[in-house]
């Protein structure tokens, strides 16, 4: 069929050709005009996204020292793995290959990729901490095969004495999805490290610096090409506490291999020289992250998470015995030479009540009742005193509520009153529990630190402080930030000679012959006065061995609770520990003295000295 | 052999400065697109080079023969070529997971490339020798064409390379459009077309193209894999803006977001650094070129020089085309170099020597 001529078909075509071309070239430019001058900027903002990354600069945590300036508490560098989501290509490649290489839980990782999902996928997750070197070197070796992932350098919490006074210094932790759900977390994010016990937790806001940010220039596989700016992080501040070292060594050593917990402190202000509590945990391992660790001593049916010094409550025994005779004295039924006769045993209401010497002590009167720790003189003091009394005595003393030491977490001793035994149990006091409860038994529970409160109160005759464990906050530049003065607790007027009949008392325990501590505790370079306990365990088991004391006997500088769990005898394994504490204390008198006149070991000016401290010669 | 020097008054000088132009603002972008390559940028711009003085020496070779004479050795020329194919097939290097390259004395061949203007050639013959005055071809005078044609497009898709057979199937296809069918014949072609890409989708392409296409529709799709490309490519273009970022200042590719930036994707190097102004400045020296490519075959009254020139054009408008639509996320990612610009030695000769032919017809016109 003729078609019309050939060029005339050309033609049209050709027309057709003209008009596609300027029709796709009009395409192209409409696209073009969208893309650059539409969205030109949303554009640029997008490369720029691309191309700049906030990266966060952590702050050194602020050291930790003991008051002659040694370190508890620092920061180390640690290598920790992270994870780019951003920057993953292959996500398998990278989370198979990761897991493969370092032998690590696949799901764990990609659980924790999971939990980050609500930050920007520019945010390195933390995949795994303080690699081993060997790990390191794995990683960097295979970095091309494992896009995303970043070793980062980072300080990491070191504490220099293991699990020395680990239950006040606590440690530090990554925080947990929990955790950052709470107002008082607000500004942290998936990562952080945060205090989680002890004083890193108390003062975490004080000891966490500001973090630091840089810009930095990263190109398409997240690897920082250079940085734009910076914005340098600032330290934590310092804690200086008023811990001494070679006082909590001493202690540590002591109690070693034994479960318990002992304090010792000044009772001029309160301060804490030494807190320690057995079982112990490693806080370095805690702050690794270790899981296994973590779940070993969480399991450990002997509990080494607890602080045993404030949260442990046990029954005081013979230790309670001053404040009973205190109690007596200020409510005036007896005096100095009231006395009992001892033939080892007491009936009351139907019970047969034994003392601890079997054969009893004949005819007991105060001083002797409390040095000999007589049973059946307490008894009947009891009695004659009332529950009442006795838990107002303890009230004065402070030691029915908490002792407000810088700890979280501390519970408070629980000496019984009829009111208490009404309110609690709906029925009314038998006097037979008073018998119990003039011993130390029964439903009183103390725990070591309000025992030490208690030692206090009776060396300084009516007055004690409150425990503080912080001496001072010390900001990164040296100033000082806060100081922690020395906080009055209670302040009794009391009768002169009676307490000072229950100082002699407790004098006698310790220096006297037949004073139940004689043989364990006695020193000579200086008087020390104390109590001895042995209580029943109720749970079973030995008797739990107690001792309190403070020394100089006169004007005492120290003051401790001492607690062996199970010990069994306060004066064969409590008293020793405080002997070893006074000898340590009390050696160097004469050093001390010297190293006073020349002034403190301190490496900074002279402006941080605590302002109005003692001008005494203080003995450490 | 002998070069009638008369014939030189009829080099179409437009043609040859407008294709220079594009060719030197390839160059200067490919110093900025190479910058960033860690074999060095120079290495590669001295084989751009290269390939682009061998380039002009097989462009004096196909200007000295009479173009009509060249035709007649097209079997020979696609025989040859074929060969190749199927040799990189067997014993190519392979690639970013393609077989196209041979590795000759550390240059790179990629024979697909030479496909191109060799299929132009050969169909023009084809074509011609089977059309009948005033007549357009029907189905039985395609046939064999057609087998000629989708022999080596099977092939280099095996290879596997998708782009370079659509752009020999789309210009084979303009050409039979220019030369004509029946209405019948379109029908057919229509049917067999439609008909084949389910076949295509399902038998042939390999997942990661077919990732390719729908991430199109779909960005957000795999935003980082196959998404991720086009995004990039996107964002680079669009973040130049009316004047661009300034030479050498692509943050996108230096930075080597946009991957094949110097050669699939280098439009995006130049949208990034010159803008909506340069890319305008671009276009229109493409529309340009491509415009006086089909004026070239207008102008021509020899049929089989007519035709042999159209098909250069088309080869030239559709990688253009595509290409950029590609890098501004209008067209799926398939391997498409953009004449002139993209870094590539084989495809650069290949366009010298469709310019080659072009300027053959061209300063022959008048022996008819």
């Amino acid at each position: 069929m003729q078609q019309q001529p050939e060029a005339a078909v050309r033609e049209k075509k050709y027309k057709w050709c003209e008009r596609i071309l300027v029709f796709t070239v009009i395409i192209l430019f409409m696209r073009l005009f969208d893309l650059q001058i539409l969205k030109g900027e949303e554009m640029r903002k997008l490369s720029e996204q691309n191309r700049v990354r906030i990266k966060k600069i952590l702050a050194p945590r602020g050291t930790i020292f003991d008051k002659t300036g040694k370190i508890l508490a620092d920061t180390r560098p640690s290598f920790n793995l992270y994870i780019v989501p951003e920057d993953i290509k292959d996500f398998n490649q990278t989370v198979d290959g990761l897991a493969q290489l370092l032998d690590l839980d696949r799901e764990d990782i990609i659980e924790r990729l999971k939990d980050a999902r609500d930050f920007p996928s520019s945010f390195p997750v933390k995949v795994e901490s303080d690699m081993s070197m060997d790990q390191v070197a794995k990683v960097e070796a295979n970095k091309f095969y494992l896009p995303g992932v970043v070793i980062q350098i980072e300080p990491k919490r070191n504490y220099a004495y293991g699990p020395m006074l680990s239950h006040a210094l606590g440690y530090v932790s990554e925080i947990s999805t929990e955790e950052l759900k709470t107002a008082e977390y607000k500004k942290y994010s998936i990562g952080d490290n945060i205090g989680k016990f002890g004083l890193e937790r108390m003062y975490e806001k004080y000891l966490r610096g500001v973090d630091g940010e840089k810009r930095v220039e990263v190109d398409a596989s997240g690897k920082e090409v250079r940085t734009l700016d910076v914005k340098e992080p600032v330290s934590g501040h310092s804690l200086y506490l008023n811990i001494d070292m070679d006082v909590q060594t001493t202690v540590e050593k002591a109690l070693e291999g034994r479960q318990g917990g002992a304090v010792v402190s000044d009772p001029r202000t309160g301060a804490v020289l030494a807190l320690v509590s057995h079982p112990s945990f490693d806080p370095n391992q805690l702050t690794s992250g270790s899981r296994e660790y973590w779940q070993k001593i969480a399991m450990d049916p002997s509990h080494p998470l607890q602080n045993r010094v404030t949260q442990g409550r046990f029954p005081p025994g013979s230790t309670f015995k001053p404040l009973v005779a205190l109690a007596a004295l200020e409510k005036g039924v007896i005096n100095e030479n009231t006395s009992f006769l001892c033939g080892g045993h007491f009936a009351f209401g139907g019970h047969v009540f034994k003392c601890w010497q079997k054969k009893g002590h004949g005819s007991v009167a105060l001083h002797r009742g409390i040095v000999q720790s007589c049973d059946v003189f307490f008894y009947n003091v009891g009695l004659k005193t009332g529950v009442d009394t006795i838990h107002r005595m303890a009230e004065t003393i402070g030691i029915t509520k908490p002792t407000g030491i810088d700890l979280p977490g501390e519970k408070s001793g629980l000496v019984p009153s009829t009111e208490w035994k009404k309110r609690t149990t709906g029925e009314k006091w038998y006097e037979g529990e008073t018998v119990s409860v003039a011993i130390g038994q029964g439903a009183v529970w103390l725990t070591p630190i309000g025992l030490m409160q208690l030692a206090s109160f009776m060396g300084n005759e009516g007055v004690t402080f409150k425990p503080q464990i912080v001496n001072r906050i010390v900001s990164p530049q040296g100033k000082i930030v806060k100081v922690f003065e020395p906080v009055m607790a209670a302040n009794a007027k009391l009768d002169k000679g009676h307490i000072t009949l229950v100082k002699e008392g407790m004098k006698g325990v310790v220096n006297e012959p037949g004073g139940t501590a004689y043989s364990t505790a006695h020193i000579q370079n200086v008087s020390m006065s104390g109590k001895t306990g042995s209580a029943q365990s109720g749970t079973g088991g030995a008797d739990h061995a107690w001792f309190i004391a403070f020394a100089p006997s006169d004007t005492p500088s120290v003051s401790m609770g001492i607690l062996v769990e199970h010990g069994m005898h306060g004066a064969s394994a409590a008293a020793p520990i405080a002997k070893a504490v006074a000898e340590v204390m009390f050696k160097e008198e004469k050093e001390e003295i010297k190293s006073v006149r020349e002034g403190p070991p301190s490496r900074k000016s002279a402006d941080m000295r605590l302002p109005g401290a003692p001008a005494r010669v203080a003995l450490r | 052999m002998h070069i009638d020097k008369r014939r030189l008054y009829h080099l179409d000088w437009y043609l040859i400065l407008n294709g220079l132009a594009l060719l030197a603002v390839g160059m200067v972008n490919l110093i900025s697109a190479t910058r960033s390559i860690d074999t060095g940028p120079y290495n590669l711009l001295l084989k751009q080079a290269l390939a682009f003085l061998l380039g002009i020496a097989v462009l004096f070779l196909i200007l000295a023969y009479d173009y009509r004479v060249i035709a007649g050795y097209a079997r020979h020329f696609y025989v040859i070529t074929l060969f190749f194919i199927v040799f990189v097939l067997i014993m190519g290097t392979i690639a970013g997971g393609a077989k196209r390259w041979l590795s000759v004395a550390g240059v790179a061949f990629q024979p697909s490339e030479l496909m191109k203007p060799v299929m132009v050639l050969l169909l023009a013959n084809m074509l011609h020798q089977r059309k009948k005055e005033n007549e357009p071809l029907n189905l039985k005078d395609i046939l064999l064409p057609l087998v000629y044609i989708l022999i080596p497009c099977v092939l280099i898709l095996k290879q596997p390379d998708l782009g370079t057979a659509v752009v020999i199937l789309l210009s084979c296809f303009c050409m039979l459009w220019f030369v004509g069918l029946t209405k019948v014949t379109y029908l057919f072609l229509g049917i067999i077309g439609c008909g084949s890409v389910p076949v295509l989708w399902r038998f042939l392409m390999k997942p990661y193209q077919k990732m390719r296409i729908l991430s199109l529709v779909n960005p957000d799709l795999d935003p980082s894999g196959y998404g991720y490309h086009s995004i990039q490519a996107k964002i680079a273009v669009g973040s130049g803006g009316l004047f661009g970022k300034g030479y050498l200042n692509g943050t996108q590719h230096k930075l080597h977001f946009i991957p094949e930036h110097h050669t699939d994707f280098i439009f995006t190097v130049f949208g990034e650094e010159w803008g909506f102004i340069g890319s305008v400045v671009l276009f229109l020296l493409f529309m340009s070129f491509i415009h006086r490519c089909v004026k070239i075959s207008r102008n021509t009254m020899e049929p089989l020089g007519s035709t042999i020139t159209f098909g250069v054009a088309s080869i030239i408008f559709v990688q253009f085309t595509i290409n950029i639509l590609m890098a501004i996320n209008l067209a799926p990612v398939v391997g498409i170099p953009l004449p002139f610009i993209s870094y590539g030695g084989s495809s650069l000769i290949s366009t010298i020597i469709g310019i080659a032919l072009l300027l053959n017809v061209n300063m022959r016109r008048y022996m008819f």
